[in-house]
Order: C-alpha cells, then structure tokens, then sequence
C-alpha cells in the first residue's frame, strides 16, 4: 500500500483486543487512501512539538557572506543536531540543554508557562552521604573537564577560560 | 481447552500472585468511590550518559546494568524486586502494563528494560524508558500527599546512589521538555459514570484544562476513556514546585469529585431514578446472561456495576470483585487466566464465563 515516494509520516498499527498485531509506516496520502484519518492530538504531542520548534525560526536569516552565527550547530555532548532538535522537540543528553538554550526557553514558556526551575534539587533535599558526594565531585569534574576540551576544539575561548577556572577551582576545593 | 475448575476460588485464593490485584485496585482510601487510585511518577536521568532514546546498544546495556546494580544496594525505603523485562514475552509485558506497573513506551522500546517492583505492586521504577528512571508510586483513593510522601522519601534514596543530571535553572533534566524541572507527574484516576451518564463530564474536563490539567483515559495518553474511568494528571511541570502542583491536582479533582456525588444524587431522584436503575440492571443482566462479551462491553457493564453498587442500587456484591474483574477482564490478563492463547471470538466468550464466574453468577 505504501508509495515509497513521500516520507513516511504515519504508522498504522493492528489493534487486537489491545495487543498491537502489525503495522505499516505510510505517508499521509496513503494514510488516507487506507481511510485513515489523523487522531485528535493530545495537548502537547510530540508532533505539536515539532510544529512549535519549526515556528522559531533564527532571529535574522544569515547574509550570504556573513560570519557564522556564534551558536552551536551541534551539542558537543552527544552531537544531536540543532535541526534534529528542532523536528523531533526530543532533547539528546543532559548537555543538550545548554547547547539549545536558545531554541529551549520559548519553547518552555509555551509548554509550561515557565522558562525556570522552582522545587526540590539534588543539592538541597538530599542529606550528603560522603561515598555520593564523592562520585558526584568526580562525575562534575570529568563534566568540566571534558566542556573545556569541547570549548578548546571549538576555538571558543572565553568560554573555555571560564571553564579552566572553574575546573580549578573544583579540582582545589576537591583536594580538600 | 478445559475450562478452569473454579476461577473464584482460584482468583479469592491469590493462585499465581498475578492475580491479586495490584495496590491501586485495594478500593479504600480517602474518596475510593470516586477517586480509584493516586499516582506520583517521577521522571530521572543520570548525568554522565545521553538519554536513553538517544544511547547506542552498548552504552544502553551499560547504563541498565548500572542502575540495577546501585538499585539493589541496601537501604531503599522500598523493598523492590527486580524484574528484567529482556526475556520477558510480549504477553507478560502486556499484563505489567495492564496493571500499570510499565508504561507501553517501556514494554516496546527496543531497549534492555527493567522494573523494580515492592511486592504490593505500589512502586514501580521503570529502567531505560523515555527517561532513564521513571519511579511511580500509587495508593488506592486521593491520597497525593501520602503518595508524595513515598515518592519523594524514595527520590531521596536514588539521588544518593545515582547521579542525577539536574540543573538550578531548569531543575531535573529530562528527554523531553514536557517533563523538565520537576519531573512530576501526579494523577488521580477518576470513576465518574454519572458524570458521563448525565452528560455533563466536559464541564468537569474544561474546569481541569484551565488550570493546565490533562484529562485522559484509563492507559495514559492517547488511550480512550472507556467504562467511564479517567485520569486527571498535571501538565506543568517547569515553573510550579511540588506541592503547587499537589495543590492543584488535589482542588481539581475534589471539585470533580463533588460534581459527581451530586450528579449521581440527582441521578437517583425523581424521573431520573427508574431510568438510573434501567441501566444498572440491564449491564448486571449483561454481565450474568451474556455468553459473549468484548472487553469495551465488559467495561462499560462493570463501570454501571460498581456504581449501582456505591449508590447502593444493588446489594451482595463485594466492590473488590468488581475492580478485580475490571482487571482479570483485560486482554492479557485473560489469557495468562486461562493459561491459553485465545482467539479474540474464544477471548470474548471466556471474559463472559469468567465475569460470571467471578461475580458469582448463574452460569
């Protein structure tokens, strides 16, 4: 039934009391041929996501010999690229969020209404066990330790003399 | 083929624990006419590894690992048991989800998956779903504060053994951004049939939308409200800590949960009340004669059932059976029943003899 011509935008899923008994990934032309109509989508689906981050488009179009805009086209923690991240509105790795800051805090505001943080956090509800303390030290260590070599490679170095001093700063107050 | 001797005795005695239904189903706490279940789920990730969608095989089978093994260290205020989902087959994932113990993203993912569970089915730490933890607690009846109180004595635990990644900006990080900051999802799983019945169940989802709630069926997102159950969930979780978010799941659903004793006593008045009892006779016929039921009919006659029997229109069944049949009347819990594998024609007439059976009626 599939075309093979226009990207697949839709599975079809058997339903068998329940349990999923096959599917087909169709476009949406063939979709309707099969006399499938879209669901009614939930208030924030992935789909929609992927709607609100094609809306934000960069603040001006990039003059043709212009200077590359100082913003990452990838997160250098698990190379997701900012486009993906735009189609899919799926974040790649916990670095991912500094790396799209950009693109993110719209986008929160319109999911939450919100571009902050308020509750619990690690560092205020957890009573400190010394082995956790130190494997957290050692993990935010190899963190700050692995961002400098990303801002090093990336010839971006006011961030990465920032990040030199914050790493020294931690491996002192480690060595405490 | 041969019929179960005594499904009642079988499912009264526990037989296979399977059967016993799980701690949202116990129909006590606060409001439990109403109000079936409270459910706190938190959702985690570890810092050092991408998301888990995002893991290649080997990091993948390298993070579970780690997680098992941190979970199984002493000290969880829980007693959980581990379940590795990978020999697990697609029947048995499906009863897990049944019972809610998994989501359905965890049982297909393609990913080494895993559940550590308590043996009263009231916690549920899902590994490598969407997020990397996804930990649920649930109480039979409102109880958000109880359920908040569990959840958040066991996040405590697993931040001391887990690195979390978190930031101060945008609290606890996770794969999608509906999920960011406080990775709460609370939800309170309604029985509103007079609600439904009388027509007026949009005002009561409208009033929950306002205030950025989400109103959805019994399965989660994108599932169906059938036989009348629905849960009531937050969709905010950036911006608004924990106990705003308690508060406000908490004021939404007692203000439903007002509308519906009042509809319902309105139902019971007047003209009302002999077309009320209609219908609740008419699904016990069903459920005692029917040789054929689906599971959307068997629903729909167990939501009229369980309330004629908490506006006490009918009497000598225990309200227990009946959330045990909402639950043993499901697809896969039928067949791993029955220990067969049915066609869905053979499903629908075993659901028949098993509801009657169950409810002790004539066979």
């Amino acid at each position: 039934m599939a075309c093979q011509k226009a990207i697949a935008t839709i599975v079809v899923m058997d339903l068998t009391e329940g349990s999923v008994s096959g599917s087909q990934h169709v476009c949406a032309e063939c979709a309707e041929q099969l006399g499938v109509t879209p669901p009614k989508q939930p208030k924030f689906s992935t789909e929609m996501l992927e709607d609100l981050l094609g809306g934000l488009q960069p603040t001006s179009a990039p003059e043709p010999n212009a200077e590359p805009a100082p913003t990452l086209a990838c997160c250098p923690g698990c190379g997701l690229a900012r486009d993906d991240f735009r189609q899919k509105g799926r974040l790649g790795c916990p670095r991912c969020y500094e790396a799209f800051r950009g693109e993110l805090l719209p986008l929160l505001q319109r999911i939450h209404e919100a571009q902050a943080h308020t509750g619990r956090l690690p560092s205020t509800s957890v009573p400190d066990d010394p082995e956790a303390a130190v494997e957290r030290d050692e993990a935010g260590l190899s963190d700050l330790r692995q961002r400098l070599e990303d801002a090093v490679r990336g010839e971006r170095y006011e961030e990465a003399a920032q990040l030199r001093d914050d790493l020294r700063r931690a491996e002192r107050s480690d060595e405490r | 083929m041969g019929a179960p001797r005594d499904d009642r005795d079988r499912a009264r005695s526990g037989g296979p624990g399977d059967f016993r239904p799980g701690a949202w189903l116990q129909g006590t706490g606060p409001a439990s006419e109403i109000a079936i279940c409270t459910r706190a789920r938190l959702a985690r990730n570890l810092q050092g590894f991408a998301f888990s969608p995002s893991l290649e095989d080997e990091e993948s089978e390298r993070l579970y690992h780690y997680i098992v093994d941190r979970l199984q260290l002493p000290g969880l205020p829980e007693q959980l048991n581990v379940v590795d989902l990978d020999p697990v087959d697609d029947l048995e994932r499906a009863m897990l989800v049944e019972r809610h113990l998994i989501s359905r993203e965890l049982a297909s993912n393609g990913r080494h998956t895993g559940v550590a569970v308590d043996y009263e089915e009231s916690v549920a730490v899902m590994i490598n779903e969407e997020d990397h933890l996804r930990a649920q607690v649930f109480c039979s009846g409102l109880q958000p504060d109880e359920v908040w109180r569990r959840i958040e004595r066991l996040d405590d635990a697993l931040m001391q053994r887990l690195p979390m990644a978190w930031s101060e900006e945008f609290g606890f990080l996770t794969s999608c951004p509906t999920n960011t900051g406080t990775g709460l999802r609370l939800s309170v799983m309604l029985h509103l049939p007079g609600l439904v019945w009388s027509e007026e169940i949009d005002k009561a989802t409208n009033t929950a939308q306002k205030i950025n709630l989400a109103v959805r069926g019994l399965y989660g997102e994108g599932s169906r409200a059938l036989g009348d159950f629905y849960q009531v969930s937050n969709q905010v979780t950036l911006g608004r800590d924990e106990q705003r978010i308690r508060e406000d799941v908490f004021m939404a659903v007692t203000k439903i949960v007002e509308w519906e004793q009042e509809v319902r006593e309105a139902l019971l008045r007047g003209s009302a009340r002999i077309k009320t009892l209609d219908r609740v006779h008419r699904a016990l016929g069903t459920l005692e004669r029917a040789q054929i039921l689906t599971s959307e009919e068997a629903l729909g006659s167990l939501s009229a059932l369980r309330f004629g029997i908490h506006t006490e229109l009918l009497d000598g069944f225990d309200p227990l059976d009946v959330n045990r049949a909402l639950l043993l009347s499901q697809p896969a819990h039928l067949q791993r029943y029955t220990r067969e594998t049915l066609t869905p024609e053979e499903r629908d007439q075993r659901r028949a003899q098993l509801l009657r059976d169950l409810l002790g009626c004539a066979p």
